[in-house]
């Protein structure tokens, strides 16, 4: 805590302070707000996936699987039973990490290429349970938030900026459990597992404990992504919400743009990222068919080829960022 | 290489420019004073694109007729400028409408052929009070009781109705008795709404359903399908799909000498496409259709000229779609959104690129289904497929089995 004033910690604390004021500039029922709220849950669930991916090493590309399982469990909760998503969203956490815990067992022995394969099978699993159960799950015609005006009791509001604020203290929360598990003991312990698994089993390391309360936690919060983000844009499907391009491989994506294993890596992969695309959309939609998610490709593939370390290596590289260098993880 | 962290330093310097000009653009609406904006939104690129790209089409041409013909005469000759958005997935169809709202300010959204899609945009639409005119016919779509949704062509179940009722109707005409027939739908919003259709039109005809299997979209080996519909006996077989299944369920069935007759459930087996795909299999496959450009020749003959290929429904009905906005418009005198929803509400005419539409009028019922239209029947005919039911719309006479039925 001697650092308390680091440049990593003030830029972090500039980004938040940013985020909190930029409503009071935007039209509050807006496509900007909307945008920028967007900006917020894709990195609050990038920073979710960090967790596995980026600490642990551990590649998924199934967490819409829990995303989907979030969006689904608060909306039939709600549709069904009357409950409000607000209870739903922590129900649908406890079923996403029950779900993952599940998952780990048999997928945790496996590595690398093997865990994402298994991972991504998973959300595909997932994805044709969604679509054949109709009678629960609505099947295939998806589910829609009814619209109802402003009821925050029941998560619902007429203005974008209210979801906004929602989202923003979603993604402090987010990053304060991902800095808290990075500098904590566990922190460590998943390091050492992502550098050499055998050695950290020597070294006294419970390594599937390690990995498996890691993706709990991952799990858990990707779900509560998944029902602020089924409240936000009012309607999903099994093919949208289970999504491997749309959804899961996103999220790593936006991870290891900014910088995998980081704190601020998923924020600057986010920024970067999403409104791009909105703007590739915009500007290219309406010309050639598919010119836009052509553009938005290319320019991806040129910000990995420049930066295969992802954006944050360039802040890690400035003079202040330096001095806390040693400490990986900062920023 | 002491130069390499400058140079990644303005790279990153770069990005952030490019972030920032993202920002600026958005933030800065852009609007000629004198049009009247009306948001398209369509699927562009991805699995749907053929069917988007015509529809979208089909809105332009509507647009560029309406404009020639001198504009919405109430608002003193405005133009309609039209506003196109990409919606690959209905994930993207929540921010693309909202950018057509906020950014353009659009007065009314036409489109999103896809169900799906349509639902997303329309939960958009509804919350900002902006009508959105669509074709897409999951029931959903009209059954949620929004007020600012309207749908030009009937339900997705009175489509599998309709498909069963007017086939088994042309098979009776043919002197067939129909007792068994196969559903094979695809496990999308559209085929399972269809199919709901077909099941519960041949439960109330007494027709026995030997086969009803859901596969999913992009499936790529139709063969223990085809086996199964062969050996169910079906004497009609329904598949209810978007293209590139339905070309590999047509092959397969005529590669392997099965007969019986396939009524296609609109989408894939009526496009430009499905005779480019199957050549001579296509002929006399018949299928169920929302329009047929031999109902309204002179905009097909323009599509033609324009475009290189026969109108497809999806053209014909967006244009429809978007001359209903178009007269809304002039009934309300303005291009503000909330008076717009009013005059759809109201709007009882026909003609016009109405005529595209079966029936040849547009009305709109208290939960914004166009009441006058009926689903057809069409059947491929050389290049194009051609109307032929019901009696009142048929433009030639069925065949079944390879011969005329009168």
């Amino acid at each position: 805590m001697r650092n308390l004033f680091s440049p990593s910690r003030a830029a972090l604390l500039l980004f938040f302070l940013a985020a909190a004021l930029l409503p009071l500039a935007l039209d509050p029922r807006g496509h900007l707000i909307r945008v920028a709220a967007m900006v917020l849950l894709f990195a609050a669930m990038a920073q979710s996936w960090n967790i596995v991916g980026g600490l642990a090493n551990q590649i998924s590309l199934g967490h819409a699987a829990f995303f989907g399982l979030g969006a689904y469990t608060s909306t039939l909760l709600f549709l069904k039973l009357g409950v409000t998503p607000w209870i739903g969203m922590g129900v649908g956490a406890v079923v996403a990490g029950g779900a993952a815990a599940l998952l780990s067992i048999p997928t945790f022995r496996l590595k690398g290429h093997y865990f994402a394969l298994a991972t991504l099978a998973f959300a595909e699993v997932m994805r044709v349970i969604a679509n054949s159960l109709g009678d629960v799950t609505g099947g295939p015609v998806g589910l829609s938030i009814p619209f109802m005006g402003s009821q925050p009791a029941l998560f619902a509001f007429r203005s974008v900026a209210s979801y906004y604020w929602i989202i923003l203290g979603l993604l402090v929360a987010v990053c304060a459990v991902f800095h808290l598990l990075a500098s904590g003991a566990i922190g460590y312990r998943l390091r050492a597992v992502r550098e050499n698994e055998a050695a950290a089993e020597v070294a006294g390391v419970d390594t599937f404990r390690v990995k498996l309360t890691a993706s709990v936690i991952s799990a858990a919060l990707t779900a509560v992504c998944g029902t602020v983000f089924a409240q936000f844009t009012f309607f999903f499907d099994p093919d949208s919400i289970f999504s491997l391009s749309g959804i899961s491989v996103r999220m790593a994506m936006i991870a290891i743009v900014g910088g995998l294993g980081t704190l601020g890596g998923p924020l600057v992969g986010a920024l970067f990222l999403i409104p791009l695309e909105e703007v590739a959309n915009a500007v290219l939609s309406s010309q050639a068919a598919g010119l836009s998610q052509f553009a938005f490709g290319v320019i991806l593939i040129g910000a990995i080829l420049i930066q295969p370390r992802g954006l944050m290596a360039y802040w890690l590289r400035t003079p202040w960022a330096k001095t806390r260098r040693a400490a990986a993880t900062g920023a | 290489m002491m130069s390499a962290p400058l140079d990644r330093r303005r790279t990153a310097g770069l990005m952030l420019a490019v972030g920032a000009a993202t920002f600026a653009f958005l933030a800065a609406p852009a609007r000629a004073a004198d049009d009247v904006l009306v948001g398209v939104i369509q699927p562009l690129s991805g699995p749907n694109a053929q069917f988007g790209i015509g529809a979208q089409r089909g809105t332009e041409l509507a647009a560029e007729i309406i404009n020639a013909a001198g504009g919405i005469q109430a608002l003193g000759g405005a133009k309609i400028k039209l506003v196109a958005a990409d919606v690959p997935t209905p994930n993207t169809a929540a921010a693309a409408t909202q950018r057509l709202i906020s950014q353009n300010g659009v007065s009314a959204v036409v489109g999103a052929f896809v169900s799906s899609t349509t639902l997303a945009a329309s939960e958009v639409t509804e919350r900002a009070q902006i009508p959105l005119v669509t074709f897409a016919f999951a029931d959903q779509i009209t059954g949620r009781g929004y007020a600012y949704v309207f749908q030009v062509s009937p339900k997705g179940t009175a489509f599998g109705a309709a498909q069963f009722d007017y086939a088994t109707a042309i098979a009776k005409a043919a002197g067939e008795k129909i007792d068994k027939v196969a559903i094979l739908y695809e496990d999308t919003a559209y085929g399972t709404a269809q199919a709901k259709g077909l099941r519960e039109a041949a439960k109330a005809a007494g027709v026995e359903v030997v086969l009803d299997e859901a596969y999913p979209l992009g499936i790529t080996d139709v063969s223990p399908l085809v086996n199964k519909l062969r050996a169910s006996g079906a004497q009609i077989a329904f598949p209810v799909s978007y293209l590139n299944d339905s070309l590999l369920i047509i092959r397969a069935l005529r590669q392997q000498n099965i007969d019986i007759p396939v009524i296609g459930g609109a989408a894939g087996y009526i496009i430009p496409d499905f005779k480019k795909g199957l050549g001579a299999y296509a002929d006399g496959v018949l299928s169920v259709a929302a329009a047929s450009g031999d109902m309204i020749p002179d905009l097909a003959r323009t599509y033609k000229d324009k475009y290189g290929t026969f109108i497809t429904h999806e053209a014909i009905i967006h244009a429809a779609a978007l001359d209903a906005v178009a007269k809304a418009m002039e009934k309300a005198k303005s291009a503000d959104p909330q008076k717009v929803r009013d005059a759809l509400a109201t709007l009882d005419y026909c003609g016009g690129l109405a005529a595209g539409v079966p029936g040849g009028c547009i009305t709109f019922d208290k939960t914004g289904l166009n009441t006058s239209s009926f689903p057809i029947m069409v059947q491929w005919r050389g290049d194009a497929p051609v109307t032929v039911y019901p009696p009142k719309a048929a433009t030639e006479k069925p065949v079944w089995r390879g011969k005329t039925v009168e």
